[in-house]
């Protein structure tokens, strides 16, 4: 087989080899796609296997770890959640509306597959600097995207993050997490259960698009490239997918299925070849049975990712009823294969046979490496002289800040209150909604914190992980269990493979303590444009409970007089990376300092005192201290006409980052108890204030209300026009 | 006697279980929910076309709904003057068969718009009877195409005959505009002549629960109801 041939189907000329050698004869065009698909990052993780396999994914409550569609952990009663999140990047850079569109309806699937209900959405999307014409482009088209998908099958939208960055400019990202609602005893996974049972193929018609976008998304990129892989790009039909969701959830409650795997990355060859892992049987396949839309060749119809299409086994006896239950809602549905007993993979076109496989060698035999990697040298920066900063100065930069501001331009774009079982709406400390029909609470939120990884892989990952547990935390949300999506640039560069590598180990010291297992993930490496590559950004998503929805914390001030408290630990003022980054005081990263040891067991400590202060009702509102410190806390939390009254022995601490940082009000009349509470446990806190009428006041110097609220709220939309 | 009421469920259809359960709780009375396909309506007191994208918004919003089996049933129901309301997506449906005026195209930034919304009572009518003049009541909205639009003439006789239910105001420590999507005299909810049927933008089922932001949607059934 020509050189080029395999190069362009993404394989190296060594794993070339291996198949040769294995197969001892040469491949056919259909198999070398076939390769070309399961051997990319996408699909078999080849440079991250070595180090996700030291993740914690188990504990008591972990109902199915990694390896299946989504996560699914144990809620009690007969309630499980599944969740997952997933990357759709580079389609979103080539497409924007379509590449995002199809990233929610790819995760949705994902949990529906497992016979959950979809309950919530979250994206956790970055983008380049907004002073280009080109961001806005892609921020319009991915917000437009997730926003239409979305909303049309009807999932509420309930939070995520959207940050700006230069390193993005060229390589923007989208992450879709979706969690869902499943009985524990109706879970339904991808592995076969006999010999003989029935392959059918449920929903939309097979075309041209996606073909080959599990290898698009593993390449580097240039920026000529843009119009040569759009035809990649796969286009979305959210209608399609809610008759699929409800035709397949009703099937699956009718126990019509035996299994079940979503057509997704690399579609009817991914999904057959997992199925036939999973269940260590084989498939045969008749690719003419295939509904299409258009001619395709078997090569096509292979690699081809048409979206809102299902692959299931069914027992023979129902087919009729399942036949019957998806024409009412109208999807299209063939048998076009069966389970085998000889392992292997077997496609047929045209009464050929056009693939011919063992199992064993497409998934087990996938390449592994163990690349190169540097670690980072501890840093030495500048320290900085804060004694001329003005507050004022401060404040201008944080509401001129893309990153710091109130993003309902973006959220007031997704539907958030459909389903009616919402509780806290994006925007908020981590977006709830309510188990339907019962008291039960989900939390669930996005976290990243690119430049804290930059600057420290294992801390900075540690601090990313520890911004998502407060962020459930300060709710009264008991966190149980994690999904990930690493973002990173091309691994071939050891300095990269060293942040993949370190995050990695941090995300692995962060779970184990907070007992929060990863149950799923995604893997998208070559982030790079015109060797720009991206900040390393592997994205956390957590999930928590609670089992009484009536204990939920408010994340806005309640009253006017309450007391302002804040717990935690100031970061160095030196090592407040975001501070230092807006203050312009250096645009060198290498001028940092490093970031400050975590302290674990301090951020469990202080959380353990939120969760039972919360339960003990003496907390009136909290919310966590991230990025921009006290101050934009402070704001978030700002509600009707309140303000607040604050005093600090050195102000600029106001604006500093925290570890375990949380801002609580409580009433006067709890003062003494709370107070003592703590000094009980040993936690350190401080009275800064209270809450105040349409005023906000720092160390007796009043600032402009209207001024700041208004510009909190509305500057975002005036920047990015 | 007990309130009866049925939901209509047609492919795209997003918020019937919405409508369903909040039927179900305020009215304590039997709930049906029908498909879109099914012949004939059982008899009830109020009929709900409830929101989401029925047949993906394809052609135009509301537009094959319209055309649906089911539909020769819910006109027969509403000409039995019979309460028929039908909410966002149901708004549309009801526009395009013609049973309300006017018509609902893109909000007026071109934009999505999912958010809570402020409205009051315009005209009064047995779906607002239970609220206030003035009263400001908090509801979401999520639509695209909720801008309310007619001409000169309909608007006029929508005024005369009071047919205007709700409109669009500002809501207190608000900053966001009076008027969210455009819509002509910030037109949230109207009904026919007979004033038995309404049709609103946003979202009341979205609006009851003791853990919604807002009960104000309750409103709506307990003037029904009373």
């Amino acid at each position: 087989m020509n050189e080029d041939l395999i190069i362009q189907h993404g394989l190296t000329l060594d794993e070339f080899k291996i198949i040769k050698n294995y197969l001892n004869r040469d491949l056919t065009m259909e198999e070398l796609g076939i390769f070309s698909a399961m051997w990319n990052e996408h699909c078999c993780y080849k440079t991250s296997k070595k180090w996700l396999k030291k993740l914690p994914t188990e504990n008591e409550i972990v109902i199915q770890g990694p390896g299946e569609n989504a996560g699914i952990i144990d809620i009690q009663d007969n309630d499980g959640i599944a969740f997952k999140i997933e990357s759709h990047n580079h389609p979103s850079y080539i497409e924007p509306f379509n590449g995002s569109a199809t990233g929610v309806g790819g995760i949705l699937r994902d949990i529906f597959t497992m016979g959950a209900r979809p309950i919530a959405t979250l994206d956790s999307i970055r983008f380049g600097l907004i002073e280009s014409e080109k961001t806005k482009y892609l921020l319009n088209g991915v917000v437009h995207g997730i926003g239409h998908y979305g909303n049309c099958i009807g999932i509420p939208n309930i939070g995520g993050e959207c940050e700006f960055e230069s390193t993005y400019g060229f390589n923007n990202l989208v992450n879709a997490m979706a969690v869902g609602h499943v009985q524990k005893d109706k879970i339904f996974y991808s592995k076969p259960k006999s010999i003989g049972g029935l392959i059918v193929y449920i929903g939309s018609k097979t075309g041209k698009d996606g073909i080959h976008g599990a290898s698009m998304a593993s390449d580097v990129f240039s920026e000529d490239d843009e119009d040569d892989k759009r035809p990649s790009v796969q286009v979305g039909d959210p209608f399609m997918e809610k008759l699929l969701m409800e035709g397949c959830l009703e099937l699956m409650s009718l126990g019509l299925i035996e299994s079940m795997q979503d057509m997704g990355a690399a579609g009817i060859t991914s999904s057959s070849v997992e199925m036939a892992s999973k269940g260590n049987v084989g498939v045969l396949i008749n690719l003419d049975k295939v509904p299409l839309r258009q001619p395709l060749s078997a090569y096509e119809i292979l690699l081809s990712e048409s979206q809102e299409r299902m692959l299931a086994v069914i027992d023979e006896k129902n087919n009729l009823k399942v036949k019957e239950i998806l024409q009412k809602w109208q999807i299209d549905y063939e048998v076009i294969g069966e389970i085998t007993n000889n392992k292997r993979v077997v496609f047929e076109s045209n009464n050929k046979k056009v693939v011919d496989l063992p199992v064993d060698i497409i998934v087990d035999d996938a390449p592994e490496y163990d690349r190169e990697f540097y670690i980072p040298r501890k840093r030495k920066g500048k320290d900085f002289d804060f004694s001329n900063i003005k507050l004022e100065d401060i404040i201008n930069t944080l509401l001129s800040n893309l990153n710091y501001l109130d993003k309902s331009w973006v959220f007031n774009q997704y539907d958030s209150t459909v389903m009616g079982d919402t509780v806290k709406e994006p925007g908020q400390s981590s977006g709830i909604v309510k188990i339907h029909g019962t008291k039960k609470v989900i939390g669930a939120t996005t976290d990243c914190n690119p430049l804290y990884i930059r600057i420290n892989p294992y801390e900075g990952m540690k601090y990313t992980v520890a911004e998502s547990y407060r962020n459930l935390i300060a709710c009264n949300i008991n966190p149980l269990a994690i999904t990930n999506n690493l973002n990173f640039a091309s691994p071939l560069d050891p300095n990269i493979m060293g942040e993949l590598v370190l995050s990695i180990d941090g995300l692995k010291t962060a779970a184990e303590k907070f007992n929060t297992p990863i149950v799923s993930g995604n893997v998208s490496l070559y982030n790079q444009t015109n060797e720009i590559p991206i900040k390393p950004t592997p994205v956390i998503g957590m999930v928590g409970s609670n089992q009484d929805l009536k204990k939920v914390n408010s994340n806005k001030f309640c009253n006017i007089g309450n007391k302002i408290l804040i717990l935690g630990k100031r970061l160095e003022k030196n090592l407040s990376p975001y501070l230092l980054q807006d203050q312009n005081l250096t645009s060198n990263i290498n001028e940092y300092n490093d970031l400050e040891e975590l302290d674990l067991d301090y951020e469990k400590k202080i959380a353990d005192c939120v969760l039972k202060m919360s339960d003990f009702k003496y907390i009136m509102s909290c919310n966590d201290i991230s990025r921009g410190g006290v101050f934009l806390s402070l704001l978030k939390m700002q509600y009707k006409d309140m303000g607040f009254k604050v005093n600090m022995p050195d102000p600029i601490d106001l604006f500093c980052e925290y570890s375990a940082g949380y801002v609580i009000e409580i009433r006067n009349e709890d003062l003494e108890n709370v107070t003592s509470f703590l000094s009980k446990n040993g936690v350190g806190y401080f009275e800064i204030g209270e809450i105040v009428k349409e005023n906000i006041e720092i160390n007796s110097k009043k600032f402009d209300y209207f001024d700041i609220i208004n510009n909190y709220h509305n500057n975002f939309e005036k920047i990015i026009y | 006697m007990s309130f009866k009421s049925a939901v209509i469920t047609f492919p795209g259809s997003n918020c019937d279980r919405d409508a369903l359960c909040y039927l179900q709780d305020l009215t304590k009375g039997v709930v049906y929910n029908i498909w879109h396909e099914e012949a004939s309506l059982p008899r009830v007191d109020l009929v709900i076309l409830p929101g989401g994208f029925s047949f993906g918004d394809y052609l135009r919003s509301g537009a094959m709904a319209s055309k649906s089996k089911i539909i020769n049933d819910v006109i027969k129901h509403a000409n039995d003057d019979r309460y028929l309301l039908g909410i966002c997506n149901g708004f549309q449906i009801l526009t395009e068969i013609g049973l309300l005026e006017g018509a609902l195209i893109q909000n007026k930034n071109l934009k999505f718009l999912g958010k809570n919304c402020f409205i009051k009572k315009k005209f009064k009518n047995n779906f607002n009877l239970s609220i206030k003049q003035d009263q400001v009541l908090q509801i979401p909205v999520a639509h695209n195409e909720g801008n309310f639009y007619c001409d000169n003439e309909t608007l006029k006789s929508l005024k005369n005959n009071e047919q205007i239910a709700f409109e669009y105001c500002k809501g207190e420590f608000s900053n966001s505009e009076e008027n969210i999507n455009g819509s002509i005299e910030a037109i949230a909810g109207i009904t026919n002549k007979k004033k038995n049927i309404l049709g609103m933008m946003p979202h009341p089922e979205r609006a009851y629960s003791d853990f919604h932001p807002s009960q104000d949607g309750k409103l709506i059934i307990e003037s029904l109801i009373s």
